[in-house]
This record gives structure tokens, sequence and C-alpha cells, in this order.
């Protein structure tokens, strides 16, 4: 036994002499941001890869495909972006446990397009406290671009929920003069900032809202509240809600023999394929007509048949993505993500740093990204961090998404 | 021989704590934070073994009592401005009330009756948390990281002339509290309480008969297992730095109940392999497969198929080998 430890202490020694060695030789080699090396890029992103919000998924997907699309012209200036997903099961308590994964022992330069209201602000000051950038949440919840001197680290990406609110607050008070709305929101910061966005939009005008009606999101259905709105007499229906609920309200309205003259719809559940089943095979009245706004290419319409950049969309899916539904919008959104980060980043240059890239992030001036409609730009201040702040509106109209109009621009903050 | 059999629990128990002990320095900060994951979930899965393994209770609602117990912690944290250690044993009284007063009702209901009550409050818990949103911050929830009252998490703290940043602290006091609390529970579960929450279990009339009183001692479980919950979600809250109703989701009562089958009903010492199980269960089953749904579909086979290996959980393994070595 004795003999044996004599033999082990000295071995023993050696093995913690020569790690504490190789440690500081390690510490010592490289001054450069975790994550980047001279031939590669690790980003990490949160995704509901499960539970009950895993149809966004595709949004990391199809960012995904497009760095891998990217990698195989040559990568950003010669380095191969790795972009690790992780699950967090639409949970902010495993969004949170992911992320310090991703920075603490994967080592990521930059956690890129993590999705959710709750998931990004559960991460946000820890990013910051770590100078981690927390590149272009997907969420549109105000707070991630109006608060850019408390958390400069932190960048938004899509039109935030309340500017949407307050074009189309200002649509009505332009063309419907004394429409009177009903509101069915989801009662969470996705829903409340859009509702609050619209009465900003109908201030000083004639149009009110005479109802509103909220629903929890762990509700199993919304026909009280529909019968309720209904019930006050308004002639204008505004869903803000989550996809499951918005086709209920669309069904459940017209079961209600409810005939609203107007029904606006949100950019979050107005996605082609959510409309056609609210539509019951063209039955349903009140979808014809709802009014939406957007600032995607959507992949089903037929006037992007031949759009270069839809052409590519298709292809890299087809190709990094195979079995995918090229269909689904939440593609072009991840993949419109991707594209801008991957222009962030070679506009920082050779000498890649986190530092680097929030400042360029922070004074980002794209008058175009091919998979926005045209004319929409990427802006950012240092007090702004709302990239994409211009839409157009769009009509359901025969089955498919009609734009009408020029682009507005939010002027309400 | 009887001394050795009374001596044999503590030096299990003297093993595992050094090893606790010095665990944190032959693995990483990140391991040692997923490691005091561990650790809540062991307090937390006490808990239901208590009421459910011990008594016999079927609870599909510990979730909402993780809830209680994080939410205090946050509240006391943000609103008064109290340091998050003192938080933990005031969510484990809260909770503890609270779980007795929910015991009251739970007595004209048994079995599977149960089981739908207490999951009715796990269903409930995120509405009602949202309800009162001035006090529980509605769904955005209450942020912790970055408050002054949250120790560790910006600086490093000096415990007994060791700094420690935030991932260590995390480790050393969840385990502290973990191992506290479980010699609670040995304690509590080895003499005459357990004897009369056993007799609850294996039959209602025998335990009556024999002069156990049924209304005390349910309602004891439930107060006792909810206590165990409080201070699992207080925990919970500290190293997660942030609740919100979504971060106690009716899927957190079921992987309980799964800790505690997976561990072994009616035992302490498979526990630790239980929180081991739900802790890394579902980062094992993404390392299988990450395309969308996948994990999901991953961690119920790998669930399946341990129910058929191993029906009693670890414990039952245990126990055979014990057997096995004997003969």
């Amino acid at each position: 036994m004795i003999r044996k430890l004599t033999l082990a202490l000295p071995a023993l020694v050696l093995v913690l002499v020569l790690g504490a060695g190789a440690a500081l030789a390690g510490s010592s080699r490289t001054e450069a941001d975790p994550g980047v090396t001279s031939t590669s890029i690790l980003l990490g992103t949160t995704s509901p890869l499960s539970g009950s919000a895993s149809a966004y998924a595709s949004v990391a997907r199809g960012a995904d495909a497009y760095f891998k699309y990217v990698n195989s012209k040559g990568g950003v200036l010669g380095r191969k972006i790795t972009n690790t997903i992780v699950d967090d099961a639409y949970n902010p308590a495993q969004t949170v446990q992911a992320t310090r994964k991703l920075v603490e022992q994967d080592k990521v330069f930059a956690i890129f397009n993590a999705l959710g209201t709750e998931h990004n602000e559960a991460i946000r000051d820890y990013l910051n406290a770590q100078k981690v950038p927390q590149l272009f949440s997907a969420s549109g919840a105000t707070t991630f671009g109006s608060e850019a001197a408390k958390y400069p680290y932190t960048i938004g990406f899509q039109p935030s929920y309340q500017s949407e609110g307050w074009v189309l607050g200002k649509y009505l008070a332009r063309t419907q003069g004394t429409a009177k709305v009903a509101v069915i929101f989801q009662n969470d910061d996705y829903g409340k900032d859009l509702l609050a966005g619209l009465k900003k939009g109908i201030q000083r005008s004639k149009v009110k809202v005479v109802a509103a009606e909220p629903y929890e999101v762990t509700a199993a259905d919304v026909q009280a509240q529909v019968a309720k709105l209904k019930a006050s007499g308004a002639n204008t229906f505004a869903i803000f809600a989550t996809p499951k609920f918005a086709i209920q309200s669309y069904v459940f309205a017209s079961r209600l023999n409810w005939k609203p003259k107007l029904t606006l719809a949100n950019a979050v559940s107005s996605a082609s394929n959510i409309m056609q089943i609210a539509s019951e095979g063209g039955t349903n009245k009140v979808v014809n007509g709802s009014v939406s706004i957007v600032f995607l290419k959507d992949p089903t319409d037929p006037k992007w048949q031949n759009d270069a950049a839809m052409k590519l969309y298709r292809q890299v899916m087809k190709q990094y993505a195979p079995g995918a539904n090229a269909s689904d919008v939440y593609h072009v959104y991840g993949m419109a993500a991707a594209w801008t980060a991957v222009e962030a980043m070679k506009k920082v240059g050779k000498n890649l740093t986190r530092a680097g890239l929030v400042k360029v992030v922070g004074n980002l001036s794209i008058s175009t990204n091919p998979f926005l409609l045209p004319g929409i730009g990427l802006k950012t201040s240092q007090s702004d961090h709302f990239p994409i702040e211009q839409m157009l509106l769009q009509r359901w109209q025969k089955s498919s998404w009609k734009s009408f109009g020029g682009l507005w621009g939010y002027r309400g903050a | 021989m009887r001394l050795g059999r009374q001596l044999a629990p503590v030096a299990a128990f003297v093993v595992l704590a050094v090893v606790v002990l010095v665990l944190p320095s032959f693995v990483s900060a990140f391991r040692a934070q997923q490691l005091a994951y561990v650790a809540i979930y062991l307090v937390a899965l006490i808990g239901p073994n208590v009421l459910t393994g011990y008594t016999g209770q079927i609870s599909l609602g510990h979730g909402a009592f993780m809830a209680v117990g994080g939410y205090t912690t946050a509240i006391l944290m943000t609103d008064y401005g109290m340091k998050d250690v003192w938080t933990i044993p005031i969510a484990a009284l809260l909770t503890g009330a609270v779980g007795f007063l929910f015991g009251l009702p739970a007595l004209r209901l048994s079995g599977l009756y149960l089981a739908l009550a207490t999951f009715a409050i796990a269903v409930s818990a995120p509405a009602v948390i949202k309800r009162f949103e001035g006090f529980t911050g509605g769904g955005s929830g209450i942020n912790l990281f970055g408050v002054p009252e949250l120790t560790a998490s910006l600086t490093p703290v000096e415990v007994l002339g060791r700094e420690l940043v935030f991932n260590d602290w995390l480790y050393y006091l969840t385990w502290t509290v973990a191992l506290v609390g479980y010699v609670l529970a040995w304690l509590l579960l080895r003499g005459r309480t357990g004897l009369a929450f056993r007799a609850v279990r294996d039959s209602e009339t025998a335990a009556q008969s024999s002069g156990v009183s049924l209304p005390r001692y349910k309602t004891l479980a439930f107060g006792v297992s909810a206590a165990y919950a409080g201070v699992a979600g207080s925990l919970f809250a500290i190293a997660t730095t942030f609740v919100n109703p979504d971060t106690f989701p009716i899927a957190l009562s079921i992987l309980l109940l799964v800790g505690v089958v997976v561990g072994g009903l009616g035992s302490l010492v498979g526990l630790i392999a239980g929180a081991v199980f739900i802790q890394f269960l579902p980062i094992w089953s993404q390392e299988v497969s990450r395309s969308p749904g996948a994990p999901t579909v991953v961690s119920g086979l790998i669930l399946i198929a341990l129910m058929f290996v191993l029906p009693m959980g670890v414990a039952g393994l245990a126990g055979r080998l014990r057997t096995l070595t004997k003969r």
C-alpha cells in the first residue's frame, strides 16, 4: 500500500506541474476574443426546438443554412462560421442555462438571434456584464432597441411591435375616419406593445378603441373574448395574437356571424400558411381584406418568383436545410438576420473583436438587405438599436397577400 | 453489527460531503454551475419523495410550490432589499405554510383525484402569477442579475478566506443547503414520523386503527414537501437570476415526479441519481439530435427504456445488487 503511494505521488506531482505549465502557455498565446480564430467564428443561438413554440425553430434553421452557404463561398474574410443552436424549449430558465453553456463552455464569440422576448430579457444583463454581443435578438419588444445606453451589447432586429401597432393605427386614422376598434391581445409585452402602438397611432383622430380583451398564452381558446368584442358594437377587429389564437379569433368571429368592416392582423401570425388555415378554404369572410404589415419577402408571393435573392433563398434551403418547408417565411427571417450578421462582421474587418462588432452594429447604415422588401434599410445609432424601422402594408385578397402603398417609417418614439 | 448498521449511512454521508467539497477543484466553473442545479433538483425531489414515496399521496403540483419559493426570493430581494441567502428560510416557511393549507382540502381527495387537484395548481400557477402583475412583474418576470442583493454575480465573494466566483459560489451554496436538507429529511423519516408516513401509505385504515392521525400526518407531509420545494424554488431563482411564469411550467412538475420515480420511490439514496437524471437528460438528448422536435422524442425513449431496465428506480437497483452480493 505504502509502496503504491510512493509511486503514485511523484506521478501526481508531475501531472499537476505539466498541467499548470500547459495552462500558462495557453493563456499567453493569444489575445483575441473567445470564439474567433484566423479560420473560424463560433456563434451561439438559443431556439425553441421543442415545446409549444417549436414553429419558431425555422428561424434558426434558415440562418444556419445561410451561414453554411457563406462558408461554401469562403466564409467571412476567410473565417468559417459555426452556429451552435441549443434548444431552450421556450422556457427562459433554460435559455439562461443554455446561454451560460454557450458562453462559458463552448466559448462563443457572440449570441446571435436568440428567440423570444422574455428569453432575451433573461440573458441581457448577463451578456452585457460578460461583454458578449447579444446580436439581433429575435423579438419585437421595444425594450431591446430603446435601452441602448444601458445595454450597449444588445441589439434588436425586426420592427418593434409598438411601431407595427403605430403604423396600423395611422393607417386607420388616415383611411377609416371614424372606425370603432375592438382589440384582442395576448396578455404579455408582445400584445401590450402592439396595443400601445395602435393607441399612439390613432391619437388626435376620430378613431377609437372601444373594447380590448386580453387572453393568456396558456388559455385553451378565446371564444369568450371574441363574443365580448362582437357585443361592443365595433366595426374594426384588431387581432394581436400568436398563430393558434389568431386562427381561433378569425374562426369564432365568423361563427358568431360578426361582420367587421376591416380586420387587422399582426406580423407574428400573418404568414400565408396561417391565413390559409384561418380562411377555412375561402369561406371565412372575416379573413378577406385583412390588413397587416410586412418587411420580409414572402416566399409564397408569386411577385418574387424570379427575384434573385429569393432564387438564392430556395437554392440555399434545398442544399443546406433539406426537408425543411421552404415556403415557411420564418426561414427568410433567419436568413435576413444571418445576412446582416455576415455584413456586419465583414465590416469589422480582419481584426474581429466583440467590441469592434458592437461598434459596427451600433452604427449600421445598410440601404438594402436582399431578403427584406426593396427600399427597407437597416439603420442604427448609439441611442437607437432598432435596425429595421420601415414596413409596408399588405392586404389579404384571393388567398394571398398583396402589398399596397409606400413605405411607412416609424416616427412615434 | 448493530453499530455498523447505524454507522454505515453516516459514513456514506461523510464520503458524499467530502466529494462535494473537493469536486470543484477538478471540474470547470461551468460544470460546477451545472452541478449546482443537480443540488437544487435534489432538494426539490426530497419534497415529492416525502409526499409520494413515503406517504403515498401523488402530487403533480410541486412546480407550483417551487414557483412560490422562487417568487418569494425574487420579490424579497428586489422590493425589500434582502440579501439572497436570508430569503431561503423565509421561502421555506412561506411555501411550507402554503403546502400545509393545501393539505387541508387535499384530505378529502385520494389517489388519482388528488393527482388531478395538484395538477390543477401547476396548470393555473402561471396565470395566477401574471394576474398580480404589480407584485410579480407579470409575464416579463423579475430579473435578479446585477441586483446588489445577489451574491457574487458581478464581483467574487470571499467565504472562509476563499474567493469564489458566481458559479463556485452557487455550487457551494446549493450543495450546503442540499446536504443539510438531506440530513433533516433522513432524521425525520427514520423516526416515528417516518413510520407514521409509511403506515399511511401502506394502508390508511390500518394506520388509523393503530392510532396514526390521518389529517395530522397528511397535512404534515404536504407542509414538509412543499417547504422543500420552496427552498428549491428559491435556489432556482438565485441560480437562474431570473423568474417569470414560464420558468415554472407544468413540465417541471412532471419532471420532478419523473426524477423521484427514476431515483426510486420511498428512498433517499436514489434521489441523487434522480437529480442528475433530470438535470442532464435534456442536455444528453440534444447531443443525439438537434433537429426540431427530436430532443423530446429522445428523452421520452430514454425514459421508457429506463423504466423497463430499472422498474424500481436506481434505489431498486442498489437493493438488488445488495441481495446479490449477500448470496
